[in-house]
């Protein structure tokens, strides 16, 4: 039940890792035990730094939206994205195209290769 | 009179009565009716249960509809099987016990959930309608039989899709479905119906025992393994995905997940048992670790940029039946070559069939989060969520597991699997590797950002009151989540007694066709 798991190249041992992560938690405890304890709760040390501004009352105001994370990525490969969205239109005219399209090709296909 | 033998005719009987008695149980109340859904789920699963010990102990089970004797599948001296014939061997079994976890779970949520809604009552019947069409995929050995079973889940998927039938987002999704599934059906249809032209059986081992690859039964390979591909949610014919998961029920989405792994079994019961060495060239393994690649890649890619939660997720579902495909396709490359099968084939066909009960597990969870945030928020849009970590702690527990499970991460039970399609799959070529280790990479990404997104950052004003969801969708949320980490810890385990009979039945065909030519004695 606790054996490894071999793959026929290499292995998997999930004590290990839960060793392992037991012992990173640890230190990881340690570490912040031996903080400053002379933080005080409710003061302005445990205020949001805004650059420098009123922090806005509602977090919405300063929450980043997930339509602009990973915006460099998508700006890097935007002639692909071009692409891949144009295939997925909405119509359904498109998608039994695909489909009818895919089912010819591995229709012929299999009768020559 | 030996019980355990009713067991295949039992498992489909449950839930059909409890869609057809539903009606009548709901004249009893509410409270009835949910008990009603929940206890006839509850009892589906301790079928499967028992169903996949029995096989487990006993090997094939067969039950032939009708018989004198439930076991006898070639009775009076007849050389073929006519009657239609349950046959469940370590796959079958494997299939039914993911399922109907899913239908469980998804049951116990959706009771809380569908409790703003009216038509409860047609909702219950379907469900149970779709769990019994997803059981009935998984067992028969009947090839019409499979047929009318895949549509008996379609038409219970149309209107479950539909069910908020005042959104018309959910009409047209629902729509979408409908015409591509009835395009696969038809073409399913064609091919069985060839097929039993040629042969005059329709039975799966009486066929897989006569087949000849000839120029017809290349035709019905190409029909099959693209309409189940389609159905099981392959690029490029996947689009139907994310429209229908996230218009549908949570509860239904969670139930959906298993009932496309059940198309996905029925084109490896095709491509493994009815067609199996006679496949002939490896055009058709090909195939489908192409498929496997391209849907795993432009999933993932397209789930990235998407911010509507259960769009994304269903994106994901396309990157994730992909592993899969290729585990297997690498798997029936294998299959004709007995040294490359025990280097490679086998691990990959392993990783492949191990990914199916995981991902079952963790994206039906995934869904289910999803509707947690939409019951507790009335939103989908990532953009207009934040900030829920503290005020659903259960459900982002629970997200975050789910996540960090299919994002592949370990030692979630998500990196087990994963692990061995990759190391397997790079003895076909590198690349294949490559492409699975950067559609994890970038898994984790898009589980990362709705994280963030959803659950992180400071609290929103707009959702000042929300709270955490009602008891029973924490429950079914928590079904699955103890699977998960159950199939964490236990990986040896779950690969000794559940993944590997599985896997040795696929790839079985003689002991397949075997336990139904040999008069099932």
């Amino acid at each position: 039940m606790w054996n490894k798991v071999f793959t026929g190249f290499g292995y998997w041992d999930v004590i290990s890792w839960l060793i392992f992560f037991f012992i990173a938690s640890f230190f990881a405890l340690w570490l912040r035990s031996i903080g400053r304890r002379d933080y005080k709760e409710g003061t302005e040390q445990d205020e949001i730094y805004w650059s420098g501004n009123p922090v806005p009352e509602d977090g919405a105001e300063i929450s980043v939206p997930a339509s602009s994370s990973y915006w460099g990525f998508r700006k890097a490969l935007e002639p692909y994205y071009k692409v891949l969205v144009a295939m997925h239109s909405g119509h359904i005219r498109d998608y039994v195209g695909y489909y009818v399209v895919t089912a010819a090709l591995i229709a012929a296909l299999i009768l020559v290769v | 009179m030996n019980w355990q033998e009713h067991l295949p005719a039992l498992i489909l009987a449950i839930p059909l009565l409890g869609a057809f008695a539903t009606p009548l149980f709901s004249l009893g109340g509410k409270t009835l009716r949910n008990v009603w859904m929940v206890s006839i789920s509850f009892l589906t699963l301790v079928l499967a249960f028992f169903i996949w010990k029995y096989v487990g102990a006993n090997g094939v089970m067969v039950y032939v509809m009708g018989a004198e004797k439930a076991t006898l599948a070639l009775p009076s001296g007849m050389t073929y099987p006519v009657r239609i014939i349950l046959e469940i061997d370590g796959m079958s079994a494997f299939m039914a016990l993911a399922g109907s976890i899913v239908s469980f779970a998804g049951a116990v949520y959706s009771v809380q959930f569908m409790d703003r809604f009216t038509g409860m009552n047609r909702f219950t019947s379907l469900y149970f309608l779709l769990t019994a069409g997803m059981l009935g995929l998984m067992i028969t050995g009947d090839l019409f039989n499979f047929f009318v079973f895949l549509e008996i889940a379609s038409v219970a998927s149309f209107g479950l899709i539909a069910f908020w039938r005042d959104k018309p987002e959910a009409i047209e999704a629902s729509f979408k479905y409908m015409l591509i599934s009835q395009l696969s059906a038809m073409m399913v249809l064609i091919a069985i119906g060839t097929l039993y032209g040629r042969y005059n059986v329709l039975n799966m081992a009486g066929v897989a025992s006569m087949l000849h690859l000839g120029f017809a039964e290349k035709f019905v390979l190409a029909f099959l393994v693209v309409a189940l591909a389609t159905k099981c949610g392959t690029f490029p014919m996947h689009m139907w995905m994310p429209d229908a998961y996230a218009e549908a029920p949570a509860g239904v989405t969670c139930l959906l997940v298993a009932v496309s792994q059940a198309s996905l079994y029925g084109l490896m019961r095709v491509c493994f048992s009815l067609y199996g060495a006679t496949i002939g060239s490896t055009f058709i393994p090909w195939v489908i670790v192409i498929f496997g690649t391209a849907s795993m890649f432009f999933g993932v890619s397209m789930a990235v940029v998407q911010h509507e939660v259960k769009r994304l997720m269903g994106y994901h579902s396309i990157s994730q039946v992909g592993y899969m495909l290729l585990g297997l396709g690498v798997g029936l490359l294998a299959l004709g070559n007995p040294q490359a099968m025990a280097d490679y084939g086998f691990t990959a066909i392993k990783g492949g069939v191990y990914h199916i009960f995981n991902y079952t597990m963790y994206k039906a969870l995934l869904f289910l989060t999803a509707g947690a945030l939409y019951y507790a928020t009335g939103t989908r849009d990532l953009d207009k969520l934040g900030g829920l970590a503290r005020k659903m702690p259960y459900t982002t527990f629970m997200f975050a597991i789910a996540a960090a499970a299919i994002s592949g991460l370990p030692p979630f039970n998500g990196f087990v699997s994963k692990l061995l399609i990759y190391e397997s799959v790079f003895a076909v070529h590198p690349f294949f590797t490559v492409a699975a280790l950067v559609t994890s990479i970038l898994t984790l990404a898009s589980f990362v950002k709705v994280f963030q997104t959803a659950f992180l950052g400071p609290e929103k004003a707009c959702f000042a009151t929300v709270k955490e969801v009602p008891t029973s969708m924490i429950m079914g949320m928590a079904i699955l989540t103890l699977a998960i980490v159950l199939l964490t810890l236990f990986p040896t385990w779950v690969l000794s007694n559940l993944v590997e009979p599985a896997a040795k039945a696929l790839v079985d065909q003689g002991g397949y066709i075997g336990a139904i030519m040999g008069g099932g004695l």
